[in-house]
């Protein structure tokens, strides 16, 4: 199978999300979308102290970026 | 989104404080008392909403002396944080002299970070003098104005970056100066209507 990505395409499907995300976020109370974003990232918190990079590895990637 | 936007302040009433958030509110309850910080780009979009992490906090501060930083660096470093860089105080204080970036995390962690740096042009002092409050839950800190955080945010131009302009848009569109959105977009020689982004 060939894999063919269109950039201009995957933007243009992103911005779609993101439209439809803002307008359902200005629409909740701050609870309802503050308590699933909080779930997320807490997790990401979580998931973070798992991360076994040195530093010196960390600030050398952050460099290539 | 219960959003009260007013003169550069921004009341976000009963938000779900995250960890990411505790993090960034313990941090700069500490800094706020070195010297001013206006926090901008990635974080600035995960505290107005957007379900995503970040690794780094990147931060302004205005340019503090020497003497100073000592106590910064000893009062941080007392409070459980490190520095990611690996140098002395002294070497810290060049580095951000010499307009490069540390970074600060709690002891025993990488990620989350604080990206600091001394404000180096006229868009870090516009965004330091015009800082934005953010008030959250009896807690405050400060962002760059959303006008100059959308043009550089298109500036910067990858597709997430794009995606963090477009949803400032959607929220603020009919809360800010449009005037002035418009006078960094071209000074920063960015369009925003390929984006539906139209002043």
């Amino acid at each position: 199978m060939e894999l063919r990505f269109d950039k201009k395409k995957n933007l243009e499907e992103g911005l779609k999300f993101i439209h439809f995300y803002a307008e359902w976020v200005k629409k909740v109370p701050n609870e309802v979308w503050s308590k699933q974003q909080a779930e997320l990232i807490n997790s990401f918190m979580l998931n973070a102290k798992n991360f076994m990079m040195s530093r010196e590895k960390y600030l050398e990637m952050m460099e290539k970026k | 989104m219960n959003l009260n936007y007013e003169h550069g302040k921004i009341i976000i009433e009963n938000k779900i404080i995250n960890r990411l958030d505790e993090f960034v509110l313990d941090f700069t309850k500490v800094l706020e008392k070195y010297t001013d910080y206006v926090i901008v780009s990635r974080y600035v979009v995960v505290l107005l909403g957007r379900a995503r992490g970040t690794e780094d906090i990147d931060t302004i501060i205005r340019c503090i002396d020497k003497s100073l930083f000592d106590s910064f660096y000893k009062d941080f470093t007392e409070k459980g944080y490190y520095f990611l860089n690996l140098e002395d105080a002294d070497g810290l204080y060049e580095m951000l002299e010499e307009g490069m970036e540390i970074r600060i995390a709690k002891e025993d962690t990488i990620i989350p970070n604080i990206e600091l740096k001394v404000s180096k042009d006229d868009f870090d002092r516009y965004s330091l003098d015009n800082k934005s409050e953010v008030i959250i839950e009896g807690n405050h800190l400060f962002i760059c104005p959303i006008e100059l955080q959308i043009p550089y945010k298109l500036y910067l131009s990858s597709d997430r970056d794009i995606e963090d302009a477009v949803y400032l848009w959607d929220l603020f569109k009919e809360k800010i100066d449009r005037r002035l959105l418009k006078k960094f977009m071209e000074r920063l020689h960015v369009k925003g209507d390929p984006h539906g982004i139209e002043i």
